[in-house]
């Protein structure tokens, strides 16, 4: 494999259709779609529910979006989140592009993805889901609120992008 | 679901989910930068592809009788908190130039920021309790599950089906545009985008047809028919979350739209459907006809039309022989049924359609 010179990345078109596939194998074998944040509710659901359990209990509207008291061991999402971290390192090392990311990252660069994520955590739990669990499978399954989610979250992103653009790139 | 069958389902379906990411560059914060900057469209034509292919698999498996979408289990609609949600989490998402799914990605495959990523969402949603108050989260509704966009914006499966499936090509023509603009021919469809139309438009054909209109009684007619104790007569009131003290049209049994399979016509029965104004008695309809449900019918407008035509008849304002004759079978009918006919002819007679159509939507 040829370190130096990682592999180009496959065709949007193809991938969006082959994902397309996959999507439709989770709902008719396990019943559901892909998710991603779901996984992280069932296990702060769980670390919340030995320290604090009162603290979502006591809110239907976070018991609604944060599974308590269910083990997350038998937990689908978080199975599946685990087949994804495998799946990706086994794409990334077979592509060789495994090696090229441990370049230096600044600390600017760190503080957004750590803060990015802390937001996208409690924006997924307010709406029911992220862009997997929400916009991907409730979109292909005509759900009303993926499709409100969708535009939103792009149209944000996109505004936020162009109004905290810096004159270095945030992404090295 | 068994322990085993978890874990055998949700390993490989995370595995290859994990592996079209990382392949697509998604696990990659540049690339979805670049989307967020409208240079490269790798996230919108992934999405939608995946979107569009999986809708369209899900209509054709279902049309042919593989699937029953109804046991598949889709996200809420709780639109105040999914536009809230949506402005916070796009906000993260712009931050990170990672979602969840791609942080994990990003972090499987060694980049240091998608580790920081990871840990954020979980810490983030670790402190959604705390938070929960200054989100203003005590005007949160109760989440209406199972809402989709043909039910609730009133219109036929088939047309909201193919306006996606065409918003997912026309994006993808014009990422192509965008990402190589000397390609001469950006807007032709490639086989598999022609291969989609042609599904959506056979699945527009199949459903637009008279053929799966479904046949309906009026509210008068059937209102008749209990009274004379019609033989055969089956009435099933599919609306969600009844109870009690709900008024249901005397004699119907509840059976919900998602228990609606369970029913079981005997022979020489008349099935009739109805719900707040329709769509869910005529997606009941539906599902009954695949199940070889040979005599159903359909409430014509529902609940709303026994209110206004059986149960507070109003008289005609025009008083026309037959407009009379009309109101003077109601009147008795809702008498008999205890409702309160009204002599008093409402200058329009009826209250204004737009009034009729939005009930309609809003409850069903």
């Amino acid at each position: 494999m040829n370190r130096t010179a990682p592999r180009p990345y496959a065709d949007a078109g193809t991938i969006g259709v082959a994902l397309g596939v996959v999507l439709f194998t989770s709902f008719v074998v396990a019943g559901r779609g892909l998710g991603a944040s779901g996984a992280f509710a069932a296990a702060a659901g769980s670390v919340l529910d030995r320290v604090a359990p009162n603290a979502i209990a006591s809110d239907p509207t976070l018991a609604d979006r944060l599974p308590a008291g269910i083990p997350i061991s038998g937990s689908w999402i978080v199975i599946e989140i685990i087949g994804v971290f495998i799946g990706g390192a086994l794409s990334a090392w077979l592509a060789g592009r495994w090696q090229e990311r441990h370049a230096p990252l600044s600390a600017m660069r760190v503080m957004r993805a750590g803060i990015g994520g802390a937001l996208m955590g409690l924006g997924a739990r307010l709406a029911y889901g992220c862009t997997s669990g929400l916009a991907l499978s409730g979109g292909a399954l005509l759900a009303t609120g993926a499709w409100l989610f969708i535009p939103v979250t792009f149209g944000t992103a996109i505004l936020v992008t162009f109004l905290a653009r810096s004159r270095e790139s945030p992404v090295p | 679901m068994s322990a085993m069958t978890t874990v055998a389902t949700a390993i490989p379906i995370g595995i290859a989910f994990g592996f079209l990411l990382e392949r697509s560059g998604l696990g990659d914060p540049r690339v979805i930068l670049g989307q967020l900057v409208l240079r490269d469209f790798t996230v919108i034509r992934v999405m939608f592809g995946a979107i569009v292919t999986a809708m369209l698999l899900v209509v054709l498996g279902s049309a042919l009788g593989w699937i029953d979408v109804a046991s598949i289990a889709m996200p809420p609609t709780d639109l105040g908190a999914q536009a809230l949600g949506g402005v916070i989490f796009g906000g993260g998402f712009a931050l990170a130039a990672l979602c969840p799914g791609t942080a994990c990605v990003a972090a499987a495959s060694g980049r240091r920021d998608g580790v920081v990523a990871v840990l954020g969402i979980f810490l983030g949603t670790l402190a959604t309790p705390v938070l929960w108050p200054a989100l203003g989260t005590a005007a949160l509704a109760a989440p209406r599950e199972g809402a989709t966009l043909p039910v609730d914006l009133g219109l036929p499966a088939w047309t909201v089906v193919l306006a996606i499936t065409m918003l997912g090509i026309a994006a993808s023509m014009i990422a192509r545009r965008v990402e190589h603009p000397t390609e001469g021919v950006w807007w032709h469809l490639r086989a598999v985008e022609a291969g989609a139309l042609v599904l959506a438009l056979g699945f527009a054909v199949a459903e637009g047809g008279s053929a799966s209109e479904a046949p309906s009684v009026d509210a008068l007619t059937l209102a008749a028919w209990i009274k004379e104790g019609r033989a055969g007569l089956r009435i099933i009131d599919v609306r969600d979350g009844l109870d009690s003290t709900t008024y249901m049209i005397p004699g119907a049994s509840a059976v919900p739209l998602v228990r609606i399979a369970s029913v079981t016509a005997k022979p020489g029965e008349t099935i009739v459907l109805y719900s707040d104004g329709g769509a869910h008695a005529a997606r009941a309809w539906e599902r009954l006809r695949a199940r070889g449900v040979s005599d159903g019918r359909v409430l014509r407008d529902g609940m709303a039309a026994w209110e206004d035509e059986v149960l507070a008849p109003r008289a005609p304002a025009v008083a026309s022989d037959s407009a009379q004759r009309r109101y003077q079978r109601a009147r008795a009918l809702s008498l008999w049924f205890g409702g309160k006919p009204s002599l008093e002819p409402a200058s329009g007679a009826k209250p204004p359609a737009s009034a009729r159509a939005k009930r309609r939507r809003n409850t069903c």
